[in-house]
């Protein structure tokens, strides 16, 4: 059953001069697929990415997450679907400077109005399942580069959300980190089964996963399935 | 130049909101300074324009102040070999009673020698009776005024005017008509010319005139004459030319003067803050850029002077539309102080057009510009001083360095010492002013310091409120010191002006609604002029004996108040019975024993003078003043200093029998008139209106009446000190949206990845408000503090060096409070607009945003 469907999206962008993003693009992503999204700069890999983590709508076409159409939903409902569905990978980690590696973790259940306690318990848990419980109190600015993708992919698993959606979350990383985070979102995808979409550069990252989506020019330019779709 | 082109520009039209704030302080400040300068100016200027116009050709004045003297003054400066023409001249100001007329100003002359001095182009009159003046003479209702007079009120040549005079209602025939121009042009043009004798009657002068205008003889000097004319009249009488009552007038308004410009150093103050706090901002978020620049081969000092030139510009910018601002808002303000002049010097004087001076304008747009560079100055250091290799890299989290902010303290503690150690030696006027200063740097300087444990402190609060939003608004202003502790700065000087004005305004209404208490404690006050303020109009002495004998009144003490020139500035003299004054009034003594100095200066061995006289003419209990009378120099030893605000320069009261003697003056021109116990006070102020309101002119004063005037004179002095509270406060509000807008800016990303990880808008607006609230919690604390320091100063400078006042040290508490929730509501109202910014930003842009 897919967890993502779109269906002829387009993406424009307005500036000085308009820039067609997405050119009717139409896939479908089943439940526990772990899929890399691979293409050359500026073939809207990110656009794609940014309308199915509900960052962004689409200028016309079809999105559904879950079964759930996401035209129609106002900003709240994208929230809060995005909140329950939906976690983010990103390639600079984006964790919020000021907060420790703890406090970042815990930032999506504080959200949610989780007791103090119960966010600190679930973020302790999850920390410690990428590997970072000796690092709660830490600053992101006192970790390394590849501590830092681990808190941040830990904080994309606060409520182990069914779709985790990373944004070339080893691009800022040595080969040998890189490698390592990895291995972690393989593991986590295994051990999780949530649906893992990720856009990557590396065709060595592209090739560890069960399928890859090509695009080129906005528009769907291939699509190679290693392991058999469930 | 190009840089400014290619680098700048972007920048400020990418940014053009806050550019706009940034400038606004300076735009604040320097409006404040044109805006009260020119007004001040173009009262004065319209005084001076009145002075010269009615002085015609005249090249000196004989005057004694107010008080005039006796005619045969006259005889003796005509008989003067320098003198060519010497005219004898009543001037007056009237209420014409007239809808839309306003103020009539009055001159009485002789017209047999005064048409040598003043040109009266006439337009249209009688000239059977203008013409031979000796006519004019004969008909003592003649009148001639002015076209615009007519024009204002309808009136029109051989009309009749009833004006009520000393000697009852009398109707005035008007004989001429003066054109627009000239002479007819002075006071707005609202002039009148009548007899001087004729004058004598209307005002109850008696056998004297105000003052004797000269021409001298060709040839002679006119220096020379004046030294020679003084020699012979004495020193009781000044010989002047008719600019110095401009000078005078100057002196009476000077008190203005430094308010504004104690208003306007605080308003560029805090706008320097606000672009030193852009600037700084802008230099860490361009870091980037400039680094690139120094890769490219830009030097140190380009880079300096580039961010020099921007500030540079700013200031400019921002100076010209504050002049702007400032002479359209002038009108309003000289407008204004004209009326409040007129009620309290009597020299009322409407400024109808602004005349800004360009030199003042040249000085504004100065001050604003170096106001901006010296702002500008600092951050430009810092950008010179950007390493390149570091700025290339990504954003890395600003931070006052801890050896920086230690350094700051250690500057700011021995401020703070010297400061106090100034308190003990503040009888110096440069100590007591450096002390100020450095009390004020050193809060500033520690404003950072401040800000981080205050911050430390609120963080669990904020926290325990919203976990998530507390924390995040507590981080965002730890983790940005400069713009921080810049923007708190900025509003805690803005609260401390108010902090201080208040204070001052507060212990003003308590000591002079006490002295008000004391002081002005007759039941009634009879005058022959519509406020207690004006003195045109005089009674006969025998006049308060009849007063004293209508039924109901216990006791009547007539006054004769009149303005002397004392050391070149006008103050007021009181002479009265100072026996009777002594038993009913108990004025708060400051120096010397009450019943010894009452009864030394009823018997006319000294004076009493005023705190205010006292401290402004740093005139003490024993010292020895000269006062310059008609009939002599007077001598006198100071008995005894007391709480008097009958006059902003100062009052000495003395024996009435020594005022007659010495300025050869029976008349008076207020009764304090005490009721009998039990009486009805409506009914006697109707006997008293019935009984002599047909024969003369009078106005009867309750107490109340005139304690409400009084309090609404007050009112109307700190009616311009209300508008610089709100000057402050928007200041303030500025520096908070200013502040939000670049924290916005600043955290895009941050706010982008709290709504990517499922924050609500409401939750990202909480954040900011928080934020907002926690700015405004710091300014606050920090201003009500800097507020008690700046108090206690502001109210010696009143003292010692504005209007010699001495006020209690009374914390505006009511103020304090009411600031709460202006400034707090005003912190969350400016966040509101950054807040839906930060939430409708595109998420995506906001994610890739560095």
């Amino acid at each position: 059953m897919n967890v993502i469907r779109l269906e002829e999206v387009v993406k424009e962008f307005d500036g000085k001069r308009k820039v067609r993003a997405l050119d009717g693009v139409s896939l479908e992503i089943d439940r526990g697929e772990m899929v890399a999204l691979v293409g050359p700069s500026g073939s809207g890999k990110s656009t794609l990415l940014n309308l199915i983590g509900t960052l962004d709508r689409p200028t016309s076409g079809e999105i559904y997450i879950d079964g759930q159409k996401l035209s129609g939903l106002s900003d709240t409902e994208l929230t809060l679907l995005r909140r329950d569905k939906i976690g983010f990978i990103f390639q600079f980690f984006n964790l919020l400077p000021s907060l420790t590696c703890l406090e970042n973790a815990a930032l999506p259940l504080h959200l949610r109005g989780w007791k103090r306690a119960k966010a600190r318990e679930r973020a302790e848990e999850l920390l410690e399942l990428v590997g970072l419980k000796h690092r709660l109190d830490h600053l992101p600015d006192e970790l390394s580069g590849g501590e830092r993708q681990r808190a941040a992919i830990a904080r994309a698993l606060s409520v182990y959300p069914p779709i985790l959606l990373a944004d070339e979350p080893t691009g800022n990383l040595d080969s040998k980190t890189g490698a390592e985070i990895l291995d972690l979102i393989r593991d986590l995808h295994a051990r999780l089964g949530a649906t893992v979409l990720m856009v990557t550069h590396d065709a060595g990252v592209a090739a560890s996963c069960e399928r890859t989506i090509t695009l080129r020019d906005g528009r769907l330019a291939g699509d190679e399935v290693r392991v058999s779709r469930r | 130049m190009m840089l400014l082109r290619l680098i700048t520009w972007p920048y400020v039209r990418k940014h053009v909101l806050r550019c706009t704030l940034t400038t606004a302080g300076i735009v604040l400040g320097v409006a404040v300074f044109v805006a009260m300068h020119t007004a001040n100016q173009s009262v004065l200027y319209a005084f001076n324009r009145t002075v010269d116009r009615i002085a015609g050709a005249t090249q000196l004045q004989v005057s004694a102040g107010e008080a005039g003297f006796p005619e045969e003054v006259l005889e003796t400066v005509q008989s003067l070999p320098d003198v060519e023409v010497a005219v004898p001249v009543i001037e007056a100001t009237v209420q014409t009673g007239i809808p839309g007329a306003g103020n009539l100003l009055v001159l009485g002359v002789d017209m047999t020698g005064d048409r040598s001095l003043r040109d009266y182009d006439l337009e249209n009159a009688d000239e059977t009776i203008v013409d031979d003046p000796l006519v004019f003479i004969a008909q003592p209702d003649s009148l001639i005024v002015s076209r615009q007079f007519c024009e204002k009120t309808g009136l029109k040549l051989n009309d009749r005017l009833t004006m009520q005079t000393m000697a009852g209602p009398r109707e005035f025939t008007i004989r001429g008509v003066m054109s627009s121009q000239g002479l007819a042009s002075a006071f707005g043009g609202s002039l009148a010319v009548m007899d001087i004798y004729a004058a004598q009657m209307v005002f109850g002068r008696g056998r004297r005139f105000d003052r004797i205008d000269i021409k001298v003889r060709e040839g002679v000097r006119v220096d020379d004459a004046r030294q020679r004319i003084q020699a012979a009249l004495g020193p009781g009488l000044q010989v002047e030319p008719p600019t110095s009552r401009g000078q005078q007038f100057e002196a009476m308004a000077r008190v203005y003067s430094m308010t504004a410009n104690i208003t306007s150093v605080f308003a560029l103050f805090i706008g320097l803050f606000l672009i030193y706090n852009t600037f700084s901002i802008a230099v860490t978020q361009r870091r980037g850029e400039i680094g690139i620049l120094r890769a490219l081969g830009a030097s140190r000092a380009l880079i300096r002077n580039l961010f020099l030139a921007e500030s540079a510009i700013a200031g400019l910018f921002g100076s010209v539309l504050g002049i702007l601002l400032g002479v359209t808002l002038a009108r309003g303000v000289a407008g204004y102080l004209g009326d409040y002049f007129g009620e309290v010097y009597g020299v009322g004087e409407k400024a109808d057009q602004v005349s800004a001076d360009p030199r003042l304008l040249g000085l504004a747009l100065l001050i604003g510009v170096v106001t901006s560079v010296i702002a500008g100055w600092l951050p430009a250091r810092n950008a010179a001083r950007v390493d390149p290799v570091k700025a290339l890299q990504k954003g890395r989290v600003q931070v006052i360095s801890e050896g920086e902010n230690r350094m700051r303290r250690i500057v700011a503690f021995a401020m703070l010492a010297a400061a106090i150690a100034c308190v003990f030696v503040s009888h110096q006027t440069f100590f007591f002013y450096l002390g100020y200063m450095l009390s004020v740097l050193a809060v500033l300087l520690l404003t950072p310091s401040l800000c981080s444990w205050l911050v430390r402190w609120l963080r669990p609060l904020m926290k325990g409120l919203r976990p998530v939003e507390g924390a995040l608004a507590a981080d965002s202003l730890l983790q940005a010191p400069r713009r921080t502790s810049g923007t708190v700065a900025a509003l805690a000087l803005s609260v401390a002006l108010v902090i201080g004005l208040g204070g001052i305004s507060r212990a003003s209404y308590s000591t002079i609604g006490a002295w008000v208490q004391t002081s002005l404690n007759p039941d009634f006050f009879i005058t022959g002029s519509e406020t207690i303020t004006q003195r045109s109009f005089r009674f006969p002495e025998s006049f308060a004996d009849e007063v004293a004998r209508v039924e109901g009144i216990d006791e009547v003490q007539p006054v004769r108040s009149t303005r002397i020139i004392y050391q070149g500035t006008p103050v007021m003299l009181v002479a009265a019975d100072v026996e009777k004054i002594a038993r009913r009034v108990r004025a708060r003594v400051v120096d010397g024993d009450r019943e010894t100095m009452y009864a030394g200066a009823a018997r006319g061995e000294g004076v009493v003078i005023s705190d205010n006289f006292s401290l402004l003419r740093r005139v003490n209990r024993g010292d020895v003043i000269e006062l310059p009378a008609p009939n002599g120099l007077l001598r006198l030893p100071v008995l005894g200093i007391v709480v008097d605000y009958s006059d902003q320069q100062g009052t000495i009261l003395i024996s009435r029998e020594l005022f007659k003697k010495y300025w050869g003056d029976q008349t008076v021109n207020a009764m304090r008139v005490y009721a009998k116990p039990g009486v009805d006070r409506a009914a006697l102020r109707q006997r008293l209106l019935d009984e002599f309101g047909h024969r003369t002119r009078l106005f009867v004063m309750t107490n109340e009446e005139l304690r409400a005037y009084i309090m609404r004179l007050t009112d109307q002095w700190f009616g311009l000190t209300y508008v610089q509270i709100v000057v402050a406060v928007l200041v303030a509000i500025l520096g908070i949206v200013n502040t939000l807008t670049v924290s916005i800016a600043d955290r895009k990303r941050e706010l982008g990845v709290l709504q990517a990880v499922g924050a609500l808008r409401n939750q990202v607006r909480h954040t900011i408000w928080m934020e907002a609230a926690a700015i405004g919690v710091l300014g606050l604390a920090i201003g009500f503090a800097l507020g008690g320091v700046h108090l206690y100063y502001i109210l010696d400078v009143a003292k010692r060096d504005v209007a010699g006042l001495r006020l209690d040290y009374l914390y505006p508490y009511g103020i304090a409070l009411l600031l709460l929730p202006v400034l707090m509501g005003s912190a969350l109202l400016s966040a509101l607009g950054p807040a839906e910014g930060a939430v409708r930003a595109s998420l995506v842009e906001a994610l890739e945003y560095e």
